[in-house]
């Protein structure tokens, strides 16, 4: 089946991902992966390394092309669209390296987000992220894992995005830091839908209406019973 | 307040020496500079804020050299829009040849860049040798009317022209540098994924950064045209077309004031060491690669901290403090 370029799908999904299959070249990385995601819900998405979790979210991103499968917001078809697009969407990717702008400053970064949405009310970003404010004249290079994380979700809040795309927010940082962007993640979910992935499963069952379990490029299980969104249950599908 | 009395100052001391440099130095050899210094702002502009090197800059020198050319030698006589024309001429083909070559990779870029280096070298001096007069050239100096305030046609005016371009051009790149734009350049040559994460599109970023160094590279081209009164096509030749690259990186590489500093580097080491050595290009290329492997920060890289430390002391003593204030 070739990509879905223009079907529209009627659906009170935010997001909803519908027989998806990537590939690097050759290599299948993702087979018929399904996913519905609701207005102001946290869903994480949980595997081993290499199961598949962030080529899901690069596809949803417009970052790599799908063999297969239909991508949509709302009515709209995602598939076919450049990156840059999506994002202008509303549909932000923070990805998971970490990398900032080295060599620009947390104000400089901040104003980036800024200008790409028009949207230069840094209050909200601030009233998250508290320490950006101290830290607006340094360079983004200087920052530790968990600032560097601040300044990246701070940068892509800008804008009013209807759909974050985090990817393993907690990878390496301090648990002090953690407990903060659990506290922010669940914040933000009152104005946000908030797609996680992460391999930190008490913090993700701890937030998450949602949680989809990735193995090996396949949903394996798709827990959406508060009752079942243990990390332990989790634990069996990984 | 201080950064802008900083900003300044720079701007006030670069162009007061170069003014000053005018009494000096023989005139030809100051003219030469800030020329030089037009043409290196535009592949400075490429390599330091947009990751591009190219080495075709010769090409787009040659397009403004010869729009004016024509101009001068076939329809007119007045150098301003001489100049225009030539200006022109860099938009247009910046554009035309733009949207190809910035979907190509830095080191794909700077060959394809060669390439039409090439192309328009063989294009003046062969296939278009019916109006270029090939080798031959064009001379119009003669042809080059007297205008009111500044003559152009008079080296000492002249000087005084190049001199305000050069400072309009750079006032422009620093505007480019402390914008939003500038940082958008940067963002891209550190990480294009990064900013289309953002919903920026990489291409036309990339695309108007091309056509703003080239087409100020066309201006340089139209300026050596007016002040010459000669294009050849040995203007565009290949062998040429790493000076621009070579003068940024002696300079330093996406400084605003490396392209006068290293424009003054090399012209003043072409002529001086020109006169004891026949091989002076030698001496260059042990010089580039002595500053590469000092820590390829050029002259101006080199110079600037020692610089801010002797003038700005007591100002680097308050950011020191207020970094460690921070840091706690």
């Amino acid at each position: 089946m070739p990509p879905d370029s223009g079907a529209l799908v009627q659906s009170d999904d935010i997001l909803s991902v519908r027989g998806l299959n990537v590939a690097y070249g050759e290599a299948k990385v993702l087979f018929d992966v399904d996913m519905s995601v609701r207005p102001r819900q946290i869903v994480a998405c949980v595997g081993r390394n290499g199961a598949g979790k962030t080529t899901l979210l690069k596809s949803i991103a417009g970052f790599l092309k799908p063999l297969a499968g239909s991508i949509t917001t709302g009515h709209t078809s995602l598939i076919g669209r450049k990156s840059y697009d999506i994002a202008k969407m509303g549909i932000k990717y923070v990805p998971q390296d970490k990398k900032v702008f080295s060599d620009l400053t947390v104000r400089e970064n901040l104003e980036l987000g800024s200008y790409a949405t028009r949207d230069y009310n840094w209050d909200r970003v601030i009233v998250y992220f508290p320490k950006l404010k101290e830290l607006m004249d340094r360079k983004a290079g200087y920052l530790s894992g968990g600032e560097r994380q601040m300044l990246m979700i701070g940068r892509a809040l800008l804008g009013s995005p209807k759909v974050l795309l985090i990817d393993e927010p907690t990878e390496g940082l301090a648990p002090s830091i953690v407990t903060h962007l659990r506290n922010v993640f669940s914040e933000l979910s009152k104005n946000t839908t908030l797609v996680i992935v992460e391999q930190n499963l008490p913090l993700v069952c701890a937030i998450s209406s949602k949680v989809y379990a990735i193995k090996e490029g396949r949903i394996v299980a798709e827990l959406a019973d508060p009752e079942s969104i243990k990390a332990e249950i989790c634990e069996r599908y990984l | 307040m201080v950064k802008a009395f900083r900003w300044w100052w720079g701007i006030l001391l670069a162009f007061s020496l170069l003014a000053v440099a005018r009494v000096f130095l023989p005139l030809p050899f100051v003219n030469e500079v800030v020329i030089f210094s037009i043409y290196t702002m535009g592949c400075s502009f490429l390599l330091g804020r947009v990751g591009f090197i190219s080495f075709g800059q010769p090409a787009y020198l040659a397009v403004g050299a010869y729009a004016t050319a024509f101009y001068l030698f076939y329809f007119g006589t007045n150098p301003y829009i001489g100049i225009l024309l030539g200006v022109v001429a860099g938009l247009i083909v910046s554009f035309i040849v733009g949207p190809l070559f910035v979907r190509l990779r830095s080191d794909y870029f700077a060959l394809v860049n060669l390439a039409l280096a090439v192309i328009v070298f063989y294009l003046m001096q062969k296939v278009l040798a019916g109006i270029t007069h090939g080798d031959n050239g064009l001379w119009f100096l003669t042809n080059i009317a007297s205008t009111p305030l500044l003559d152009l046609g008079k080296p000492d005016h002249f000087f005084i022209f190049a001199w305000l371009v050069a400072l309009a051009v750079w006032a422009f790149y620093k505007y480019l540098d402390d914008s939003i734009y500038g940082a958008c350049c940067l963002a891209t040559k550190i990480n294009e994924d990064k900013l289309k994460f953002l919903g920026y599109n990489n291409y036309r970023i990339r695309l108007l950064a091309f056509v703003i160094a080239n087409t100020t590279t066309a201006l340089a081209g139209s300026m050596y045209a007016v002040y010459l009164g000669f294009v050849s096509p040995e203007i565009t030749s290949p062998a040429r077309a790493a000076d621009p690259v070579v003068v940024t990186i002696l300079g330093g590489v996406g400084t605003l004031y490396g392209p006068i500093v290293g424009a003054f580097a090399y012209t003043g080491m072409k002529d001086v060491v020109s006169k004891f050595i026949g091989n002076w290009e030698l001496i260059i290329g042990f010089l580039v690669v002595f500053i590469m492997l000092a820590g390829e920060k050029g002259i101006w890289g080199t110079l600037q901290p020692l610089l801010e430390k002797l003038f700005f002391r007591k100002k680097a003593a308050t950011v020191t403090a207020d970094s460690t204030e921070a840091r706690r």
